[in-house]
Parts: structure tokens; C-alpha cells; sequence
């Protein structure tokens, strides 16, 4: 398990034991929160499942893969040096105590 | 209990008790009469949908499969192949690309209620709303040609996701429907492939993966998948909620109060009774679940729609409550199967049922709900016709 706290654009925290192995995607959806789209299920073919990752974390998760960057290009809300895709990063143990800030649009 | 039987009249019409037996007592059941285990917890369901690599779909993903179809169709192909493929439909079927249906869609409501129900006072929600509302939805998604009889379209697709109750396999008639489908995939293919446009069959056609065009087994395939998966399930998602719009005359009223609870009344409707009640997974290694260890090369039913009755997950999963947080359901799968056409489905229904509420807004179930016929699927689950009358 790792904790880890989504921060919707409102300032809303959804602080969730996510299983290891789940996208941070599947454990924001199964948890029904509003700021993660994911139309696609995690196929990295969509982008909106995007999300600002903690910059303290960034270097514990497994960088993106050339189809992940190329969908960040169509993301609604602004690319950001921290964008991501929530579908593409896997929880582990190293990633317990992060937040991941969700953009104000997906679509 | 060691048995059920999914086959049943029984079971379609009512799966929620037995539902409820599988989960409390048996999580990892082995069901002799499908020779396949069944998965009815939400978190083993979705722990399943996330993991694609132990929960295969590559040996198809209907309940009983017709030959030929796995492994052709998006929903039938593992990663990466089905994201490759995926990512080029994938465009047509998102939010940000559906706008330009709304003013269709109220239109092909509005339609629907003038020409088919008119003013009569009983009328058949599925045949005159839903399964209309539906092909038309469908003819301005993917291209289909206008001038076709519909009547075979729908009577075919409906034909497909039946499963012989005696053999418990398709039968002849399951499957002349399917090659009906294909053939008739085929003639829009060609049409297309002579006169493209801007429908998803012809991005089918001209689209490349890794350079290569898919081969025409593959758009075949896939084309009839979409047109069965759109009028089964969109028209069955619409039937269902019409049957809990007139059963449950309350949450509907909420609704009437205030429209913008439409969508979280569509959401609980498909958390509640989802058309997709059940899919089919194959397993590439052993797994030990619940004391029981299913081999590799098993089949696995998920059980979409026991999971969104755990109570483990929702409480008091049996009441059908419009204003309930009931995201994160799977009555549109999960995972890297979520159902492709989940936007459009959503926008259709709100957008079609505004329509409806404004025509008719009060109405009851015209007979006695043990009397509703329930399609024979081992998939999907949906009344095949629905009486209603106006209040």
C-alpha cells in the first residue's frame, strides 16, 4: 500500500491506500474522483487522466514512454514540467506519502 | 450451494440473490454448469480488469465466444496490440470530440416519441425509445448507410449476445446472426472504403498501425463488434433505465425536480442493474484466491454487476438511489477494457431522456415486473420489451 493524496483544483484532498501494481488512475476512478476522466481505461490513448505529480517524487517513478509524452501533447489544461499520465504510473512502495495535484480541465 | 445455473430464465431475471450467496460464501467459484470461475467482489473484479497480463482477454471476452471473433476485435486483443489499435478509434468516441451530437441526438429523441409513441398511452420503451434512439445514435457514429432496414440490424445484434440456454453454447441462430453482421459490416466497409468520410469506419479503413493498414478480417470484426456492443448495450443501458425510472417513481421524481441529477441517476443505474453484467477473462498463470487456486489456461467470469452490489464497496447496494456517489462502479468494465463508447453512451442517455422527461415525465410500468421477459445472455441483461404507461 502507499498513501498518496489527490488534490483536486479546488483544494480538495482525497487521501487513498493504493493498492501496490494499481495505476494511480484505476485507484483515483475506483474512488470516484471527479478530477480523473481516464475515457480510454488506461490504454495511454486519451490524456485525460492527467495530473501534476509531486516534484519530490518525480525521480522514484518510472519515466514516461515515448507514446505517454506524445499524448501529453494533447492535454487540455496546461503541460507542465510535472505533467503526467495517471494511467502510466504504477503505486509501489516509494511513492507513499505523494500528492498529485489534478488540472481544473481533462476535456 | 455448489450450482447455479447461469442459463436460466431465473438467473436473467433476477442474478442478484445468487450474486449475493457467491460473494458472501463463495468469492472464487467454480461453476460446473459454465465451466468457468466466477469473480463477484469488487475489489477481485477490479484487481482483474487492472491486470491484463494474468486476466487475458487475447481467448475473447464474451461469456461464450463465437468462433473466429477472439483476437480480432479491440476487445479481444491484449496490449500492446490493443492499444495500438485503440488509439486510432479511440478519438472518435472522446467528450471533447462528441458535442457536435447533441442537437442529433435530441432530434432523433424527439423523433422517436412523435412518430413511435405518438399519444397512445401504453407504449414499449425498448422497441419505440431505446432500441431507435440507439441505430440512429449509431448510423451517425459510424457511418452506417441510412437507407438500411433497421429492423434486421437490431434483430441480429440482439440475436448475438444470446447464448443457447440448452447447449449453453451459440447455436445455430447465434451464429448465422453473427455472419449476418459480418456480411453486412462488410457492404459498409466497401461503401466507405468508395465513398470515405468522417465516420469511424472510414478511419478504420485508412488507418495504419506500425505502418501497416489492419487487415480486413480486423475492421470486419471490429465493425461488427461496435454495432452489436453499441445497440446491445447502449439500448440495453436505456431499457434498464427506463425500468428503474418507472419502478422506482420517487427517484425519478428527484430527477424531475432537478434535471442535474440526471447524470448521477444514469451512473447509479449502471452501478445498480448494468446491461454488462458479465465478461470473460483467460488466465496466463496460476492464482490463488480465497483458498482456491485457479489454473493458468482457466476461464474466469467477472461479474461486473455482483461487484457493483458489494456491499464491501457500496453500502446498502440494493437500494437504487439517485443522488448516491456511485462512480467507480464497473458496469463499463474497468481497466484497459473500459468500455470504448462509455462518453457517447453517457451523453446519449442524458441527452435522449431529457428529451423524454420533457414529453413524458410520468409514467409506471404497464405489467407486473415477474412478468418481464429478460434477454438470454450470459453478457448482458435487459427486459426485451418494456411496457409503460403514462401516469
Amino acid at each position: 500500500m502507499a498513501k498518496i493524496n489527490f488534490i483536486e483544483a479546488d483544494g480538495t484532498e482525497n487521501e487513498l491506500d493504493v493498492q501496490e501494481g494499481w495505476s494511480l488512475m484505476q485507484a483515483a476512478v475506483s474512488n470516484g474522483i471527479d478530477g480523473i476522466e481516464a475515457e480510454c481505461g488506461g490504454s495511454c490513448c486519451c490524456a485525460t487522466c492527467h495530473c501534476y505529480v509531486d516534484e519530490a517524487y518525480m525521480d522514484k517513478i518510472e519515466a514516461p514512454s515515448d507514446n505517454e509524452l506524445g499524448m501529453l501533447e494533447e492535454t487540455v489544461a496546461e503541460r507542465k514540467d510535472n505533467s503526467r499520465l495517471a494511467c502510466q504510473i504504477k503505486a509501489t512502495e516509494a511513492l507513499d506519502g505523494m500528492k498529485v495535484y489534478l488540472p481544473e480541465v481533462q476535456s | 450451494m455448489t450450482r447455479f445455473n447461469l442459463y436460466s430464465a431465473e438467473f436473467d431475471a433476477n442474478p442478484f440473490d445468487t450474486y449475493k450467496e457467491l460473494r458472501d460464501n463463495h468469492p472464487c467459484f467454480w461453476s460446473e454448469d459454465a465451466e468457468k470461475w466466477v469473480l463477484t467482489r469488487y475489489d477481485d473484479v477490479v484487481n482483474a480488469l487492472s491486470d491484463w497480463q494474468t486476466y487475458s482477454s487475447a481467448k475473447g471476452n464474451l461469456v461464450d465466444e463465437f468462433p473466429g471473433r477472439a483476437g480480432n476485435t479491440l476487445g479481444t486483443m491484449d496490449p500492446p496490440k490493443h492499444d495500438e489499435v485503440r488509439s486510432i478509434v479511440q478519438s472518435v468516441f472522446m467528450k471533447r470530440n462528441l458535442k457536435h451530437l447533441v442537437g442529433p441526438i435530441q432530434q432523433i429523441a424527439r423523433d422517436a416519441i412523435k412518430n413511435n409513441i405518438g399519444d397512445r398511452k401504453v407504449f414499449d420503451f425498448a422497441e419505440d425509445f431505446a432500441g431507435e434512439v440507439t441505430y440512429k445514435v449509431l448510423v451517425a457514429l459510424l457511418g452506417l448507410p441510412e437507407s438500411e432496414d433497421s429492423t434486421e440490424v437490431k434483430r441480429n445484434a440482439l440475436l448475438m449476445v444470446q447464448t443457447d440456454p440448452e447447449t449453453r453454447q451459440k447455436g445455430p441462430e447465434h451464429l448465422k446472426a453473427f455472419n449476418w453482421m459480418q456480411d453486412f459490416s462488410t457492404e459498409v466497409i466497401e461503401l466507405r472504403a468508395e465513398n470515405p468520410g468522417e465516420d469511424l469506419v472510414s478511419q478504420l479503413i485508412t488507418a495504419e498501425v506500425d505502418g501497416r493498414k489492419l487487415d480486413l478480417i480486423q475492421v470486419q470484426t471490429t465493425v461488427t463488434t461496435l454495432i452489436m456492443a453499441g445497440i446491445e448495450s447502449l439500448a440495453g443501458m436505456l431499457k434498464v433505465f427506463g425500468y428503474n425510472m418507472a419502478k422506482y417513481p420517487d427517484q425519478r421524481q428527484k430527477v424531475l425536480d432537478d434535471i442535474s441529477l440526471l447524470p448521477g441517476a444514469i451512473e447509479e443505474s449502471m452501478r445498480f442493474n448494468s446491461s454488462a453484467q458479465r465478461f470473460r477473462r483467460c488466465l496466463t498463470k496460476d492464482v490463488t484466491l480465497h483458498g482456491q487456486t485457479m489454473k493458468a489456461g482457466d476461464f474466469v467470469i467477472l461479474a461486473y454487476g455482483a461487484a457493483n452490489r458489494d456491499e464491501r464497496k457500496f453500502p446498502n447496494p440494493d437500494v437504487y438511489d439517485v443522488t448516491r456517489p456511485s462512480k467507480g462502479h464497473v458496469g463499463m468494465g474497468g481497466g484497459t477494457h473500459t468500455c470504448l463508447g462509455n462518453s457517447v453512451a453517457r451523453l446519449a442517455m442524458k441527452t435522449a431522456m431529457e428529451v423524454f422527461f420533457e414529453e413524458i415525465p410520468h409514467f409506471s410500468l404497464a405489467e407486473p415486473d415477474d412478468r418481464l421477459q429478460w434477454v438470454a445472455s450470459s453478457n448482458f441483461r435487459s427486459p426485451v420489451k418494456l411496457l409503460l404507461v403514462r401516469d
